[in-house]
């Protein structure tokens, strides 16, 4: 019951992720610099555990987009377990501390794995209050703009 | 001492250390399955018969290898190794010996990696923790330097010589069977290369001992390298025959890189790599110019990992007239004269200008730093214009 729980949990978290990060790369300067470094048609997967609920991420005419499913992504982010997933999309820790403490198997090359820790680290600091980012982030990125014109994008589209 | 929340370690290698270490490799390569092993070297090893007392050793033990490959550069690179696995199947070969430095050692790995997981190509394995197992490949790994300590670690980093990047692979599989510390094949070091590769040895103690994911295990291991640093260094350098020293900086090596392995290291690693490529200063070079500024840039969120480290750096009388808000300072203070003390012996710079970095090269090494893993676990979180700033104090 508990990992039913925190599964939804971590699903609805990992797409309002999603949608945050589709916004973000247009309207947030910091993370529109870091992902310009990825090229053209790159494929991010980020899954909640083996045989977990994933998300599928593609770079498309300098935007992120949803993409299909496909076996091989250029970066796939794993998480070892549902458990660990929770800890980083309940804003109980960060990505970085995640990959530090090896919660998280990557496949793909570490370059574009920096690049997309500090594309969640700055999205984070929209997502989560600043009582919790200030415990989970090393340093808080200051904020463009407000988290609340950020969360209304994400969930109204406007 | 600070217990994490949760942590992992592994050292899983069997450690043979001193007289006759090599003598035991064929009856423990034995007992891991291989009897027809492809020993993997340097050609200036095997110029200067280090080699020879290598296959010596195998054949008092009743071992011939089945392949000796020598032609391994400075940095070893993908299309190397999967030239290399060729030569391996073709002489059917059933495990590894790597004897080394950092580049050969990394070589073995990248092979056993190839070799166990049946590809042809290491690419398809780029990446932390997804490798399985695979197919069993003994592997020893005898390092010929004491600073890389590679032979006690899960990472191997190889050039991709086509994209002119170089790649990290991170599995705990790659870690070899046996690893094998023999004064023979650390005696041909000169003091330049026991000089720097001891101040890398140093610089894995100190960052795995303050990193984010240091844990109980890692900071043992770290302290105990640390004392046997700053014991046998200068030794090390003054009297290259020296064999106490000479193995106790092989014992150094090994346990700052299992360390390392478990805690990692940080923004010291993260810059100097990026010196290093873009700008071919040698790994140990860099690590001895930036671990000083490092070690100062990280003061307040490291203060006391570092006053810790005051006692292992000096001695009791030192660290008991220090007052314990002053440790920290002063532990840094140790470390720039240890350096100096060093630099008096051997023909290392202090400074990046003495190797011949450019301001002009100051960009293209922040932004390479930035991308590097090292800086994930860095205490205190680096941006573009801290890296600038600790480059140009290096300077």
């Amino acid at each position: 019951m508990k990992t039913l729980f925190k599964t939804i949990t971590c699903k609805v978290v990992l797409r309002v992720l999603y949608r945050a990060l589709k916004v973000l790369v247009v309207k947030e300067s910091r993370i529109r610099r870091e992902f310009s470094s990825f090229k053209e048609g790159f494929t991010i997967r980020i899954t909640l555990s083996e045989g977990g609920p994933s998300v599928f991420m593609m770079k498309k005419n300098g935007n992120l987009v949803f993409s299909m499913k496909g076996e091989d992504s250029d970066l796939d982010l794993k998480f070892k377990s549902v458990d660990s997933a929770f800890l980083v999309f309940t804003g109980m820790m960060g990505i970085s501390r995640a990959y530090a403490e090896h919660r998280i198997v990557v496949k793909g090359d570490i370059t574009d794995t920096m690049t997309l820790v500090r594309i969640i680290d700055i999205a984070e600091a929209y997502l989560f209050p600043h009582i919790m980012t200030r415990r989970i982030l090393r340093s808080v990125p200051n904020k463009e703009r407000s988290s609340l014109s950020v969360y209304r994008m994400v969930l109204l589209g406007f | 001492m600070f217990v994490p929340s949760y942590f992992e370690f592994v050292n899983s290698a069997k450690l043979l250390c001193g007289d006759y270490a090599m003598e035991n490799i064929p009856s423990e390569m034995r007992l891991l399955g291989s009897s027809r092993p492809i020993i993997l070297s340097d050609a200036t090893l095997e110029k200067i018969g280090s080699v020879r007392i290598l296959t010596d050793a195998l054949s008092k033990g009743g071992m011939k290898a089945s392949a000796i490959y020598t032609d391994i550069p400075l940095d070893s690179s993908i299309e190397k190794v999967n030239e290399i696995s060729r030569v391996y199947r073709e002489n059917n070969a059933d495990g590894i010996i790597a004897l080394g430095g950092g580049s050969v050692i990394d070589t073995a790995k990248g092979l056993r990696m190839l070799i166990s997981q049946g590809g042809k190509n290491i690419l398809s394995y780029v990446g932390s923790e997804m490798l399985g197992r695979g197919q069993s490949v003994p592997f020893a790994a005898i390092p010929t330097t004491s600073g890389t300590g590679s032979e006690a670690t899960s990472v191997a980093v190889i050039k991709d010589g086509e994209r002119k990047v170089k790649l990290e692979f991170i599995s705990s599989f790659l870690l070899p069977d046996i690893a094998v510390l023999d004064v023979r094949a650390l005696e041909s070091m000169p003091a330049r290369i026991t000089a720097l590769t001891g101040l890398d040895a140093l610089t894995h103690a100190i960052e795995a001992y303050s990193c984010l994911q240091k844990n109980p295990i890692s900071q043992c291991y770290a302290l105990t390298a640390i004392k046997l640093i700053m014991e046998n260094l200068e030794n090390a350098v003054r009297k290259p025959k020296d064999k106490d020293a000479r193995i106790a900086m092989a014992i150094a090596s090994y346990i700052a890189g299992a360390s390392f392995s478990n805690s990692m290291v940080g923004i010291v690693h993260a810059i100097g790599h990026s010196v290093g490529g873009v700008c071919s200063v040698a790994h140990g070079e860099a690590m001895t110019i930036l671990l000083p500024i490092c070690m100062r840039y990280n003061k307040d969120y490291a203060d006391s990992d570092y006053s810790d480290l005051l006692l292992y750096l000096s001695n009791a009388d030192v660290y008991a007239s220090t007052r314990n808000e002053d440790r920290a300072e002063k532990a840094i203070d140790v470390v720039v004269s240890f350096i100096e003390r060093i630099k008096a012996r051997a023909p290392i710079a202090t400074k990046l200008s003495e190797r011949g970095v450019k301001r002009s090269d100051f960009e293209e090494i922040a932004k390479r730093a930035l991308n590097d893993g090292a800086l994930i676990v860095n205490p205190r979180n680096a941006d573009k214009d801290d890296i600038l700033k600790i480059l140009e104090e290096a300077f």
